[in-house]
């Protein structure tokens, strides 16, 4: 409670007396058998559970299953055919990211204080269940035995430290995790899994070897974890030296950053033509930073009133103004850009500071924009044989950040369009919403990767992947928005009459008072909505790229070594999905605690 | 209109009961103000003005179409017929009259309407940075100031869920404040409170109605009525049915339906 409220800065306010947490068997008794129907249906229940975890485990641990196919093909799953000579790029990416988390875990301070009985009970439930698993799957006398040894042994040391342990004393559980990780990490080092690699030479050919893992596994994961923890520290530090609010905003720049850089410049490495980068690009970029600049910096002033609006509607009907005549897209799009910004910048007006933020903010996305034009349409050093540069459960995650990002904005102004009391945008809102959500993903994805490459003008280029993740993004906002309404329609009259009473013009109304609560009150559905963005970028399958769920289904069971495979392929991959999933519906029960704080 | 600096009465002559406001120039002025909802008349042909200083308390059963006049003034509420002008500048369609007005009348909901996701300091500020274009520094000293005003500083860092209804709306009148108005409006404002919180809140604005603020204020509060209006309008179905002092309207009003109201809450 502590940790929370004081991340938001509120005073703490004293918890509740804690429920006490009753003996096991009398919460057994209190719980499960409090009567006769209860008893059957504990029984009844019990029995269905323990033939199905029993079919489970009789399936994962059958003899006859390939789990080589999964040990051989990790790198094929999370990968797919990255050259293995740059390899390198791919765990930049990954430290990067586990950076990325780890500092902002430390800077929003993750995690919590278990209590250690707490923890001893959870080790005694988790050494029981272990015991349990070790009797009920189909292993041989030895096995079963090593394996209820542990189990027994987890849970004897849980009971101990449940009932021994000094109640004061905690463990933080992000200590638990970097412990747990640690440990799996370690195994790597000691236990022989087998070294499984996949010789893509002329005749592929599985080198399964005994021994532990191969070193171009081990080590990579061994220091990512190094890097992590050593990030967390830096996380820390920085967090009690530098002002909370800015760091924070950073972090989240920086999050916002990542996906393009990463993608764009360590992953696909754009060989850059720095000759015409210097006479075109750069010019381009430096024109729109300087008039654009200063046209923001007037736009801002409070005291430009009705001429900036005009202007700022001049600016819009240039930028469509522009697609009529051949000039270069960049320049077109950049003039779009412009046309937003102008359009928001009476909402942000104010003294020097605010419009000095406003025109960095504009310098920021006008250069990354810029870049990231040139970035895609230079060619990649990475050379991959056919089809694109990356595949496997890479491709998955970037193809759903890259939706879940893109369609955001785009969702959030389609419903404010669809509820603004501006006919034609509503109009024109309520037709696509209801247009996209009446056609199927699959129909979309394909429409898209077939057929807008031959919409496009002559000279430009646009990824297959590029193509999708524009359709699906489209395909997501529509939903999106709708969530997003759902918001919108919770925010009671009152509070748009008081932010109307106190004179805030519509645009102010909807940025500081509308926008937050509804938002807060769309986060379930909306990370519900994310949930399923990822998991159906399956259906990426269906048009030629290799996601994860194709190199599970069709590529490995095809590797003549493993014909028929299939089924243990398709346990692992939803195993990924899974916990990608379920970190993503924690992470939306940690937000909905944290600012549900405030509500009434 | 009136020559603004006609009458500009000392803070002592606004302290005392019954002043003399004839010469002070109009804030609030209404012709033959109607509005419908659907076919039901809410407002008929309302005619009044309200005087620069002057506190006045609309009383009257409730669809007699109160908080409908008052919304109308902010336009909260769009009248359908006849002129409202708010310190000489006239409420129509164009956009730029209803900002300015707004930014000159502030209001106080019954249901307080603070903002849940903001603290209460947030709340008092916001308005001040993003409207009246202030440095934040400066709008965050100003809103600790006016909490001062309404006797909360110390609640200044929780949310509003965190306190309770009077301390709410004081909060609400603070936030009001904030804008620096010249009209404060008053919907209801002690409606919605428990008995025990209703003096709190009404001490705020008794402070507030000395200082020489120009207030209308609809209530069921009639000892607020009796002790701080200058004027009390009563109105029924939707029209004016008789204004005068406390001391007239209290003790010899002249209409019937005057007269049966005051029988049935006294």
């Amino acid at each position: 409670m502590s940790e929370m409220s004081s991340g938001l800065g509120v005073p703490t306010i004293p918890a509740p007396p804690e429920e006490p947490h009753l003996p096991p068997r009398q919460w057994i008794r209190e719980n499960l058998f409090s009567s006769l129907f209860n008893t059957v249906l504990t029984i009844v229940s019990s029995l269905v559970i323990l033939a199905i975890v029993r079919g489970l485990l009789a399936f994962i641990f059958n003899p006859q299953r390939q789990w080589e196919a999964t040990a051989t093909n990790l790198r094929l799953l999370m990968t797919q055919a990255y050259p293995e000579e740059q390899y390198l790029r791919v765990w930049v990416c990954v430290a990067v990211i586990l950076t990325l988390t780890a500092m902002s875990m430390a800077v929003w301070r993750a995690g919590s204080a278990v209590p250690l009985p707490g923890v001893g009970r959870r080790l005694l439930s988790g050494g029981v269940l272990l015991a349990l698993m070790a009797l009920l799957a189909p292993f041989g006398t030895r096995s079963t035995f090593i394996w209820l040894v542990i189990g027994i042994v987890v849970a004897a040391g849980g009971e101990a430290l449940r009932r021994f342990a000094d109640e004061e004393r905690s463990l933080s559980t992000l200590a638990l995790l970097a412990m747990a990780l640690g440990g799996l990490v370690a195994t790597l080092w000691v236990v022989p899994y087998g070294s499984h690699t996949f010789n893509l030479q002329r005749t592929p050919r599985v080198l399964a070897e005994p021994g532990t893992v191969a070193m171009s596994t081990k080590l990579p994961w061994t220091l990512m974890l190094v890097v992590a923890v050593a990030a967390y520290f830096v996380g820390t530090l920085v967090r009690d030296r530098l002002p909370t609010n800015p760091l924070r905003a950073t972090l989240l720049v920086t999050w916002l950053l990542m996906p393009p850089i990463l993608l764009y410049l360590v992953l696909r490495d754009p060989s850059f033509d720095m000759g015409h980068v210097f006479t075109t690009d750069i010019p381009i970029f430096a024109a729109y930073a300087v008039l654009g600049g200063a046209l923001l910096s007037w736009l801002t002033r409070p005291s430009t009133g009705e001429a900036g609006r005009i202007v700022a509607a001049l600016v819009l009907v240039a930028g469509f103004a522009m697609f009529a005549t051949p000039m270069r897209m960049i320049v077109r799009l950049d003039m779009l850009l412009l046309a937003g910004f102008a359009l928001s910048a009476p909402t942000f007006s104010g003294g020097p500071r605010a419009r000095r933020r406003y025109t960095a903010g504009w310098l920021g996305v006008l250069g990354m924009m810029s870049w990231l034009i040139t970035a895609i349409n230079t060619p990649s050093t990475v050379d991959v044989p056919g089809g694109f540069f990356i595949g496997g459960i890479s491709l998955t995650l970037m193809v759903a950040i890259f939706t879940i990002v893109i369609s955001f904005p785009l969702g959030l102004a389609l419903a404010l369009a669809r509820t603004s009391n501006m006919p034609i945008f509503r109009l024109l809102a309520t037709w696509f919403i209801e247009f996209v959500r009446g056609v199927p993903l699959i129909t979309i994805l394909i429409f898209f990767s077939i057929m807008v490459p031959l919409f496009l003008p002559p000279g430009m280029h646009l990824g297959e992947v590029a193509a999708v993740v524009i359709g699906y993004s489209l395909f997501s906002s529509a939903y999106l928005a709708e969530n997003v309404r759902g918001g919108l329609q919770s925010v009671t009259r009152g509070q748009h009459e008081a932010a109307e009473a106190v004179g805030m013009t519509t645009s102010q109304k909807t940025v500081f008072i509308v926008l937050p609560q509804a938002l807060r009150v769309a986060i379930p559905p909306l990370v519900g909505h994310c949930i399923g963005v990822f998991k159906e970028t399956s259906l990426l399958a269906i048009i030629g790229l290799f996601d994860v769920l194709y190199i599970a289904r069709y590529v490995m069971s095809n590797q003549t070594e493993f014909m028929g495979s299939t089924k243990e392929n398709i346990l692992f991959v939803s195993l990924i999905y899974w916990i990608f999933a379920y970190q993503m519906s924690k992470a939306s029960q940690r937000l909905e605690q944290r600012t549900g704080l405030g509500e009434r | 209109m009136t020559d603004a600096t006609a009458a500009e009465p000392t803070d002592n002559q606004a302290m005392e009961q019954s002043r003399d406001l004839s010469g002070a120039r109009d804030m609030i002025a209404c012709e033959g103000v109607s509005k419908w909802y659907g076919d039901f008349q809410a407002l008929d042909g309302i005619t009044a003005t309200i005087k620069e200083q002057e506190v006045v308390v609309v009383l009257g059963p409730s669809g007699s179409g109160k908080s409908t006049w008052i919304r109308c003034i902010n336009r909260l509420e769009v009248h359908q017929e006849g002129r409202i002008v708010v310190d000489d500048v006239e409420l129509t369609n164009d956009l730029r009259n209803i900002e300015q007005v707004r930014s000159e009348v502030g209001m106080v909901f019954q249901l307080f309407n603070l903002f849940p996701h903001l603290k209460v300091i947030d709340n008092v500020s916001l308005a001040p940075i993003w409207v009246r274009k202030k440095p934040r520094a400066e709008a965050e000293e100003q809103a600790m100031a006016l909490l001062e005003r309404v006797g909360i500083p110390e609640q200044a860092h929780k949310y509003p869920g965190q306190l309770s209804g009077g301390q709410q709306q004081r909060v609400a009148i603070a936030r009001a404040l904030a804008m620096e108005p010249r009209i404060m409006l008053f919907d209801e404002p002690t409606s919605a409170l428990d008995p025990e919180m209703i003096k709190e809140v009404l001490d705020v604005m008794k402070v507030l109605a000395q200082s020489g603020m120009t207030m209308m204020v609809v209530t069921h509060e009639m000892g607020f009525a009796k002790e701080v209006a200058d004027r009390i309008i009563f109105m029924e179905e939707g029209q004016i049915v008789e204004q005068g002092t406390p001391q007239h309207f209290f003790e010899n009003p002249t209409e019937d339906r005057t007269k049966l109201f005051l029988s049935q809450i006294l």
